[in-house]
């Protein structure tokens, strides 16, 4: 192993994104397949597709000696190759069979490349697969004419079993089939119409086809011939490679900044007769400079358009593997709910990408535990049995924002008030209003469900997932109608690297503030600067707005005017602060670095940008500010009641 | 033959020798293992950064790369003093992390072999011993060898600890 004559190590990175997007298609796959359960045929197209992503993973996982995830990925190749040759009748327990698999291969995969332990269970699981394998073929055999020799005795009773409705399932699929092959000679048996009524599909999850590539998005005939040309217009880019990319354009354009500032001020300089008259031979150059700026300026832009967008993925990465979750779970609970997703091709930074998944996920099975009601709940609503859940992603100016809404039953206020009063959130006589009353539920430790689930409910989750998106600077937001469901709505930039500023100064340094957090910038006189239990406040368009001096909050010293304010009005989630700073110096789009380490977490600093000039501006954290001021309790809660 | 041993000796003499670059600090000397010395910088304009530790100077802006600074005095509890022409910036790395170090003046590169470097005393001038790797001794002078990683590491550990505070 030690000689291997190739780098082995981007080899197995290579395996592991190639096994990732395999794993997700046959997801897709399979979730597709279910839905041709009731006919007991599968589609064709949707076998071989399966059938040659298998068949891809244990190819490569064999090149580098991976022989379990080999072995077991052999295995499920046999079964589709069963499903194919139509040996052996597509039904739920075989299609839950092949989910289980797909689960197994997937932490195979991992223990191979080392992210965690071998799956426990994973014998008894392909010892049943050999069991299932080789009872289709002998019933094959059955028909095609030679003896049986093998009994329902002969089936030896696993050890533990690793979920009992998996292997009821399977279990009741052999015995049904044994018995219809001695009774009947058809050569394959559809599923009994008795069986599909009594274990009804619990979830059928639909996933609208995510993308226009890979087979997992169309089904369609030919789709083999379109994964092959999307292929060979795709290469994979280290990801680092492509931030490194990304810091150097950075560097451009903080040249060009730089760069036209000087024809700025050299055409200024011409401006200057007497000057103009000693050296006029300057004349020429600096036009010459001017055009070449612009110039520079144009393609600098275009490049750094450009950049950003290889590093601009489909969401639909992210979105592929929900409808597996929402079908895990809604069976799991008994619910029937059907996802519908659009916007899967809308591009995000690769970054938030990798982020954004976890909160959705969570957001989704949320939707399914808590949201969608029972089926004969439903009914009785005179709702249909099935729930809908959708998702919605699309771009909005410089954001995408991504929305989630089921038909369900709503976010319970009652229950969240009675909860928030058990826990000793708010007192008994408190009176908030619905908006207040479902901000409760992003409090730590909060949640209504009655019984604690192995989804949800365990009290960790909407908190965190507001502070993840958070942390990715995005908005988080929840409207909900009671009896008629609940909606998530998302917005996240588009890109963290760049962002458009507003540059401030205060006392001797500048400040840079996020412009997708400013409302307005306005200059205030003292006299309407009031203040409430000693802090200042303004009052805007009949809101009462606190106002938060940066020189005092980073200790700057500095003098005060006396006659006015310089106020920039930020606002987060319907709050907003006016920070005081001494001048407006102008908006600018900036790239972000962030402070090394060594520096320590700042309060009210989120990174630093690099000016024009070459000198350093801080920027300031916007979310970590407004906290402060609502937090810090200096204006009370009451008197925001407007907002 | 011959030739061959002296080479040999040569090549364990030099893996026995400290090459330091020394700079003063206050009335003392140290030195800095020369390996973690990226460059050596004049004085340039360091932007504060706010509520961040006292030790902490600011940031730079070295060719398009934020470094944070650290004034080496505050650090071990000398008086703050106002920078002169001679005040220099030694850009180190250690480990993944490149940090500034103001210090009063560089003066030279050292190599002092390992028979001439003793322990660290018990006390030196209030900085903690952890710091220190030894004391070298070339003629007559004595060169404080800092161990810049352990200065580092209890930087952040105080920097965070100091963030911690403000926070509650």
């Amino acid at each position: 192993m030690s000689d291997e004559p190739f780098d082995k190590e981007e080899f197995v990175a290579y395996f592991r994104d190639e096994a990732e997007e395999l794993l997700q298609q046959i997801d897709g796959d399979l979730l597709r397949l279910e839905e041709f359960v009731d006919s007991g045929q599968a589609d064709p197209e949707i076998v071989n597709s399966l059938f040659r992503a298998l068949h891809t993973i244990k190819g490569s996982s064999g090149m580098l000696g991976f022989t379990e995830v080999q072995g077991l990925a052999h295995k499920l190749e046999n079964l589709c190759d069963l499903l194919r040759k139509e040996r052996m009748p597509l039904s739920e327990g075989s299609v839950e069979f092949l989910f289980s698999g797909r689960d197994f291969l997937t932490d195979l995969v991992q223990a191979a490349i080392g992210q965690s332990a071998p799956p426990s269970g994973l014998n008894e699981f392909t010892g049943r697969l050999d069991q299932f394998v080789a009872i289709y073929n002998e019933t094959s055999n059955v028909i095609e004419g030679k003896a049986p020799d093998r009994s329902e005795g002969a089936t030896p009773v696993g050890s533990e079993p690793m979920n009992e409705a998996e292997i009821a399932a399977f279990e009741a699929e052999i015995e049904r089939m044994l018995a219809e092959a001695a009774a009947t000679a058809a050569p394959t048996a559809p599923a009994t119409p008795a069986e599909s009524a009594a274990a009804p599909s619990a979830a059928t999850a639909k996933a609208v086809p995510a993308r226009g590539n890979g087979e997992s998005a169309d089904a369609k005939k030919g789709s083999a011939q379109g994964k092959r040309s999307s292929l060979a217009q795709t290469i994979r880019v280290d990801i680092d490679r492509l931030d490194a990319l990304l810091n150097l354009v950075g560097e451009l354009v903080i040249n060009r900044t730089r760069i036209s500032d000087i024809a700025t001020t050299l055409g200024r300089l011409m401006g200057d007769r007497a000057l103009n008259a000693s050296i006029g031979l300057i004349g020429p150059l600096s036009k010459d400079l001017a055009d070449s700026a612009a110039l520079l300026a144009r393609t600098t832009n275009e490049i750094q358009e450009s950049i950003m967008k290889v590093r601009m993925v489909p969401i639909g990465q992210v979105f592929d593997r929900f409808p597996r979750t929402v079908r895990d779970v809604a069976k799991a609970r008994g619910k029937e709910v059907q996802l519908q997703i659009s916007g899967a091709d809308t591009d995000l930074d690769k970054t938030i990408v990798d982020e954004v998944g976890e909160p959705l996920m969570h957001l989704l099975r949320n939707c399914v535990d808590h949201g969608i009601e029972a089926p004969d709940e439903r009914e009785r609503q005179g709702k249909p049995r099935m729930g809908t859940i959708s998702l919605n992603a699309y771009h909005e100016g410089n954001q995408i924002i991504i929305e989630i809404s089921d038909d369900g039953g709503g976010i319970n206020l009652d229950k969240v008030r009675a909860k928030a009063i058990k826990n000793g959130l708010i007192g008994t006589e408190d009176r908030l209003t619905d908006r207040e009353l479902i901000e409760l539920i992003f409090t730590p430790g909060f949640s209504t469900a009655e019984e604690v689930s192995d989804v949800s409910g365990r009290g960790v989750g909407m908190d965190v997932v507001k502070r993840n998106i958070t942390k990715l600077k995005g908005i988080f937001d929840v409207d909900s109608a009671p009896g008629q469901g609940t909606r998530f709505t998302i917005k996240l930039p588009l890109t963290l690297a760049i962002i458009q500023a507003l540059l401030v100064r205060v006392v001797d340094e500048l400040y840079a503030i996020p412009l997708d957090s400013v409302i307005e910038s306005q200059r205030v006189e003292m006299p309407d600067v009031r203040t409430v239990h000693g802090s200042e406040v303004i009052t805007l368009r009949g809101q009462v707005v606190p106002l938060l001096r940066i020189a005092d909050f980073f200790e700057l010293g500095g003098e005060r005017d006396p006659e006015k304010v310089m106020i920039v009005i930020v606002g987060l989630q319907g709050r907003q602060v006016g920070l005081v700073v001494d001048s407006f110096e102008g908006e600018q789009e900036i790239v972000i670095k962030p402070l090394s380490d060594v520096v320590g977490r700042i309060p009210g600093i989120s990174g630093a940008t690099i000016l024009g000039n070459g000198s350093i501006s801080l920027i300031i954290d916007v979310h970590s500010l407004v906290s402060d001021a609502y937090a810090g309790g200096k204006v009370t809660r009451a008197e925001f009641s407007g907002v | 033959m011959m030739a061959e041993q002296r080479e040999e000796k040569k090549q364990q003499y030099s893996g026995e020798t400290f090459q330091v670059v020394s700079f003063r600090l206050g009335g003392e000397e140290y030195g800095v293992d020369i390996s973690q010395v990226q460059e050596i910088i004049r004085m340039v304009e360091i932007t504060h950064v706010p509520r961040a530790p006292r030790f902490m100077e600011g940031v730079i802006n070295l060719r398009g790369q934020l470094i944070p600074i650290i004034d080496l005095r505050t650090r071990f509890g000398m008086n703050r003093a106002d920078h002169t022409k001679s005040t220099r910036i030694i850009v180190t790395d250690i480990g993944s992390k490149r940090v500034g170090i103001v210090v009063d003046s560089v003066s030279e590169v050292l190599n002092i072999p390992v028979e001439n470097v003793e322990d660290a005393p018990e006390m030196v001038a209030g900085i903690g011993t952890e710091y220190i790797q030894g004391v070298g001794k070339v003629d007559t002078r004595l060169i404080i060898l800092l161990d810049l990683s352990k200065v580092i590491t209890s930087e952040e550990k105080q920097a965070l600890d100091s963030v911690d505070e403000a926070a509650e």
